[in-house]
Parts: structure tokens; sequence; C-alpha cells
């Protein structure tokens, strides 16, 4: 039943931004709309977790515990986002950047985007799987067009362009897997779960050329290196609340396709090959993503190419494929999808205030603004893994799974990018937060809406760090369970 | 009938790959679509199933008639030079997509293992469809070119699907030319608004975002 909530919810606000004229008050209608759907995850995270899978609508819906886990990563950012939107757009609204009219279609678009990405782990057929991914690049490709500006039209360009071409290869492997489930003269389905019970009987080699085929296509959209080129364009131009969303859930989405592709190759007795794969694309992401760290000037660039560092964290972690190892990747999703939206909130003001997007020309941002100022400094500290904040535990779980698998040189790798990573952020944010006021400016205050996102974020990234050193069985528990379908 | 039709299919995808100019390839675009359609309009005749027939309809409507059409309206909008831009001449673009189509005929043999020659020449003709369409992507310059690439490679998985599983599910089906025609509508969009900020549609120029 929850399910209708977080599905309905967001096309009835699609609906509202329409009609409702006052753009404050929709901001505030919406952040409880998302409040509801946040509620309704975590209803639907806790029956599965007991009580195995729920299908509905004869079959159309799917939820097992894989996707109870990202639909509540999705309805936290979401939340979030929304609430800080609220702030930002009336910001936005009062400096003569957007009119009232394009802050409701701003409304409409956010909600038409989440409830686009609410659907790719809901459901069932892998066929509408894709069309929903699909979706999700139109649809977020006019938030980050939305300034109209050059960049933010070539951007969005790019970004249309080589996700579409990227998805149209995964679309040629779900035929493929479509293809190997009618030689094994079974009738016709792209249902996952008609597939996943008789995975053992179809045939490797189709299954093994359409997976490299669905981890090209879906890995475009998760931005896995080599095929991440549009991402840095797309999140260093969109809206802020956008950027949150595009680099916290968006790439997760691609990354939960990847997976219910991933348990089909692994029930069918093809492990390694998954394995190897992951790790692959997950230590190509990693080391390229931390030479362009460590050179970049422009701030939601930084930002962009640390998503696709932890995007490789996270497949390496889910190749290595232990128990623990699929538990830290899980919880690094989750952790990720905080962190970063704190971080890209962070820089949203910061761009507002200083009006650029250089590194080297901020300065004194905890002057100018003490809030988001303290908040940006703890949140870079927890992206770059500190230790009472969550990533630390994920990222550490991840590294001792890669011992105790005996893959000494992935765990190397693993801390030596993390350790330069760690070099490059401190570096370039030390330099901007601290260092004196620059001339003309004064402190600015910051809408309450504002804060409190940041807040609510802050606590999740604090509370689960603590709270899971005293409960790592269960999650172990939980990770057991999750690769189970 | 149905090798003479996959022939003209192939024969039109030369077509695109060799053409100079944008609405030679919208041309060859809409007889590769048309091909399209008479196969499935064929295999539905064949087995009478009522869905493929719908299947054909909406072939028709959209890839023959309505986006062909969408194209050449934005083409007379925006007025700007209608060469394609080539990156590679049209002679070697053929020898490229002659050189695509004997590894598409390699990679159809490694995939059907039983000895079945219309079948393997089909999924053949299909990757290459695809391939030639990601070539057209890649090595023509303007925006618009890169949406008729898009929906090349889109038919040559439709020709794939339709061959080697029998075709996705209904409604998968429909959700997907949804899903096409809609994509079309939104770069369509965004070509207006290239154009209008750049003066021009030319994509290798697009190059303010580095690093």
């Amino acid at each position: 039943m929850a399910i209708f909530i977080i599905l309905g919810i967001p096309l009835l606000l699609a609906i509202g931004a329409l009609f409702v004229r006052r753009e404050r008050l929709f901001g505030i209608i919406n952040c409880f709309g998302y409040f509801l759907v946040l509620c309704a995850s975590a209803a639907i995270f806790k029956e599965t977790a007991f009580a195995g899978h729920i299908k509905a609508f004869s079959n159309f819906i799917y939820l097992d515990l894989l996707s109870a886990v990202f639909i509540t990563v999705i309805s936290v950012v979401a939340f979030a986002a929304a609430l800080y939107s609220i702030g930002y757009i009336r910001k936005d609204i009062e400096q003569k950047i957007i009119s009232e009219r394009k802050a409701r279609f701003y409304y409409l678009l956010f909600n038409l985007f989440c409830f686009s990405m609410f659907c790719v782990p809901a459901v069932n057929n892998l066929g509408l799987l894709w069309v929903a991914i699909e979706m999700t690049t139109l649809i977020s490709a006019f938030l980050v067009g939305f300034y109209n500006s050059k960049e933010s039209v070539e951007a969005a360009w790019k970004y249309i362009i080589i996700c579409s071409v990227g998805i149209i290869f995964a679309l040629l492997g779900t035929i493929l897997f479509s293809y190997a489930f009618s030689i094994s003269g079974l009738s016709k389905s792209l249902n996952w779960s008609d597939m996943v019970p008789v995975a053992h009987i179809l045939d490797k080699n189709i299954l093994r050329i359409a997976f490299i085929f669905i981890l090209v296509g879906y890995g475009t959209k998760a931005g896995l290196a080599p095929m991440h080129t549009w991402l840095p364009d797309a999140h260093s131009q969109a809206v802020a609340p956008i950027s949150a969303l595009l680099s916290g859930v968006l790439l997760k989405t691609a990354i939960y396709a990847i997976l219910r592709f991933g348990i089909i190759i692994i029930k069918s007795g093809e492990l390694a090959y998954f394995t190897h794969l992951m790790i692959l694309f997950g230590v190509i992401s990693l080391v390229i993503s931390s030479g362009f760290i460590l050179v970049q000037k422009d701030l939601k660039r930084l930002l962009a190419y640390s998503s696709i560092e932890h995007i490789g964290i996270i497949s390496i972690g889910f190749g290595l494929g232990s128990p623990l190892a699929i538990a830290g990747a899980i919880l690094h999703v989750f952790n990720h999808a905080v962190a970063k939206s704190l971080m890209f909130f962070g820089a949203g003001n910061i761009v507002r205030v200083y009006k650029k997007h250089n590194m080297n020309a901020i300065r004194g941002v905890i002057k100018a603004l003490p809030f988001t100022g303290i908040m940006a400094l703890l949140g870079v500290f927890a992206l770059t893994g500190f230790a009472p904040f969550s990533i630390f535990i994920s990222e550490m779980m991840i590294i001792m799974a890669a011992f105790t698998n005996g893959s000494y040189l992935i765990a190397a790798l693993l801390l030596l990018c993390l350790g330069v990573i760690f070099g490059a952020f401190i570096f370039h944010f030390g330099k901007m937060l601290f260092g004196n006021l620059p001339k003309g400016m004064t402190v600015i205050g910051e809408p309450l809406s504002g804060k409190l996102a940041f807040l609510f974020l802050f606590f999740l990234i604090c509370g689960v760090g603590i709270v899971l050193v005293f409960k790592n069985k269960d999650l172990l528990w939980l990770a057991q369970r999750l690769l189970q379908g | 009938m149905q090798g003479i039709i996959l022939f003209a299919l192939l024969a039109s995808t030369y077509l695109m790959v060799i053409a100079k100019r944008t609405p030679a390839l919208i041309r060859s675009f809409r007889y590769q679509s048309l091909c399209l359609f008479a196969i499935t309009f064929i295999i539905a005749l064949t087995q009478r199933e009522p869905d493929l027939y719908i299947v054909a309809g909406l072939l028709f409507t959209l890839k023959v008639s309505l986006i062909p059409y969408l194209l050449y309206r934005i083409i007379r909008k925006i007025k700007v030079n209608e060469d394609l831009g080539l990156f590679i001449n049209p002679q070697l673009s053929l020898f490229w997509a002659l050189v695509f189509t004997y590894l598409s005929w390699i990679f159809a043999s490694y995939l059907v293992s039983a000895n079945n020659a219309i079948l393997t020449g089909t999924l053949a003709i299909a990757f290459f469809v695809v391939l030639a369409g990601m070539f057209l992507m890649i090595f023509r310059m303007t925006a618009l070119a890169q949406i008729i690439g898009l929906l090349v490679m889109e038919n040559g998985l439709f020709l794939f699907a339709s061959t080697v599983s029998g075709g996705m599910p209904f409604f998968v089906e429909i959700a997907i030319f949804f899903d096409v025609f809609v994509s079309v509508l939104i770069m369509g969009f965004f070509v207006y608004r290239i154009n209008k900020l750049f003066t021009h549609i030319d994509v290798n120029k697009l190059s303010r975002l580095k690093g």
C-alpha cells in the first residue's frame, strides 16, 4: 500500500504545481508531501526487511529489500532537496534570476523527476526499468539547462546525448537477456521475478555478452569512468537542489539497474565474471577521478568528480561480493547520497553569494556565511571519510572486505586514492573556507528552510555513523538477505 | 520477400552513411523506417497477432510520418547551413560501413548457435544498423545528425528485438515508442535553444565546459 503513496504523491504534487500560484506556499506543501513519502518508504523498508518481497498491481510492481533500500535513499534526498528548494527558489526570484512562472515550472519538473526515479526501483519488468531510467534523463535535462545560459544548455545537450546513447546499449543488453530467456524454451517475459528462479539454465555465453552491454549502458548513467564525461558538466550546471538529486540518487538508480542484472548473472553461476567487471570499472573510476580532483578549479565540478570517485568505491564494494563488502557498499550508497547532498547545498549557497564557481576566487566563506561555512567544513570531513562520520565506516568495511578476500592490490589502491583525495579536498576547501572576507561583502543571513535541510542531513551523517558501530550484526544480516532476491 | 526488404533496409543505411546534407539523411531515415514497418507488417500478417498490427501502425505514424516531419520542420525553422559537416568523407565512411557489416556478421554468427542463415543475416543487419547510428553520432558535427543517429540506433534495436526474441512484451514496446517520441521532442527543443544561443548547431564547437 505504501508504494502507492510513494508513487502517487509526486504525481499529485506535479499536478499541483500547475495550479498553485504562490510558489512559496507550494514549496511548503511540496516539502510536506516528501515528508509523507519518507515515512512511507520507511514502512516499506521495514516490511521488506522482515517479510520478504511484495508484489502489487498484478506483478507490475515488485519490491524486495534491495528496492526498499534504494527507495529510502531517494526519499531521504528528495525530502532534503524539497526543504532546501523553498529558500533557494525564493532567493532566485528575489534576485530576478527566474520569474514566478518559471518557479512553478521548476516544481513541476522536480516532482516529475522524483516520480521517474521512484519508478526505477519499483517496477518488476526490465523493459519498463529501462523506460523509467530514460525518463529520468529526459526530465532532468530540462533541470540541467534550467538557467538557459550557454554553459547550461551545452551541458544539457551533452547530458541528454551521451546518456541516451549509453542507454541504447543497455536496451540492447536487456533484449539479449530476454533472448537468453526465450531460447531456453520458456514463455516470453521480461519480469525480473520470472527470470531469477531460472537463471541457472540460461545460456551463459549470451548472458556474458548481455551483461557487458548492461554495464556499459547503465554504467554511463551511473557515471563510471571512462563513460563519465557528461557528469561534471551536468552536475556543475544544474540548479543546486537538483545537483544534489543528480549526484546523490540519480547515479544510484543506475547502479540499482546494474545490480538487478548482476543478480541474474550471479545466480547463473558467473560470480567471478561479475566481480572482475565491477572491480575493473570501479578502479578505473577511482583513479581517473582522483587525478581530476587534485587539479580541479571549479567548486561544483570538484564535487561532481568526487561523485565519480564514490560510485567507483560502491562498484568495488559490490564487486568484492562478500557480505561485509556488500553491507559496506549499500551503506555507502546511503552515506554518499546524504553527504554529497549536504555539500551540493553548501556549494549552492556559496556560489549564490560569491557569484562564481572558481575556487581560487572564493575566500572567507566561514565569515560571510557562518552556518553554511561550518556545515561545509564538517561535510568535507564526512565526505572524505573522517572518523566519527558514516562514510568512514562504510569505506572501512569495504577495505576490510578487500583484505579478507585477499585482494591486497585493490585495498592498497583504495587507500592510496582515498589519501590523495582527502589531501586535495582539505587543500581546496581550506583555502576557500578560511581567510579574510573579500572587500564589500558582509555577513549574510540564511533562510530557515535551508538551515533545516543542512541539519537534517547532518543528523543522518552523524547518527548513522555512531549507531552502526553498535548495530553491525544487523547490517550484515541485511546484506546477506539483500542479494537473494 | 522478407529478404528483399531487409536488403532495402541495408541499402538505406548505406545511403545514410554517405549522405552529405541533412535533408538527404532524413529522407534515408524515412526509407529505413518504411522498411522496418514493412517487415513488422509482414510478420503481423503471418502470425495473425493483433498486437503486432498496433506496433506496425505506431511505427508508421511515428517513425515514417511524424518524426521525419518534425525534423524537416526544425531545419526550415532554424535556417542554418544544411551541410552535415563530415569528419570523415563519404568514401571512407562507406569503407568503415562495410567493415562494420562484416563485424556484425561475425557477432551474429557467434550469437546464433544453430545453422540458421536467415536469422543470422537479420541479426547481422540489425547490429550493423546500431553501429551505423553510432557512427553517425560520432562523426557528424551537427546536433540534428546526432538526433538522427540516435533514432537509427533505435531502429536497429527494434529490428534486433523483433527477430531474436519475437519482440518485447506489448506494453514495453508501447512505452519505448512513447519514450523515443518524447526524446525527439525534447532534443528538438534543445536544438532550437542551441541555435538561439550560439547561432549554429555545430556540436563540435560546444566546448565551453572543460576539465
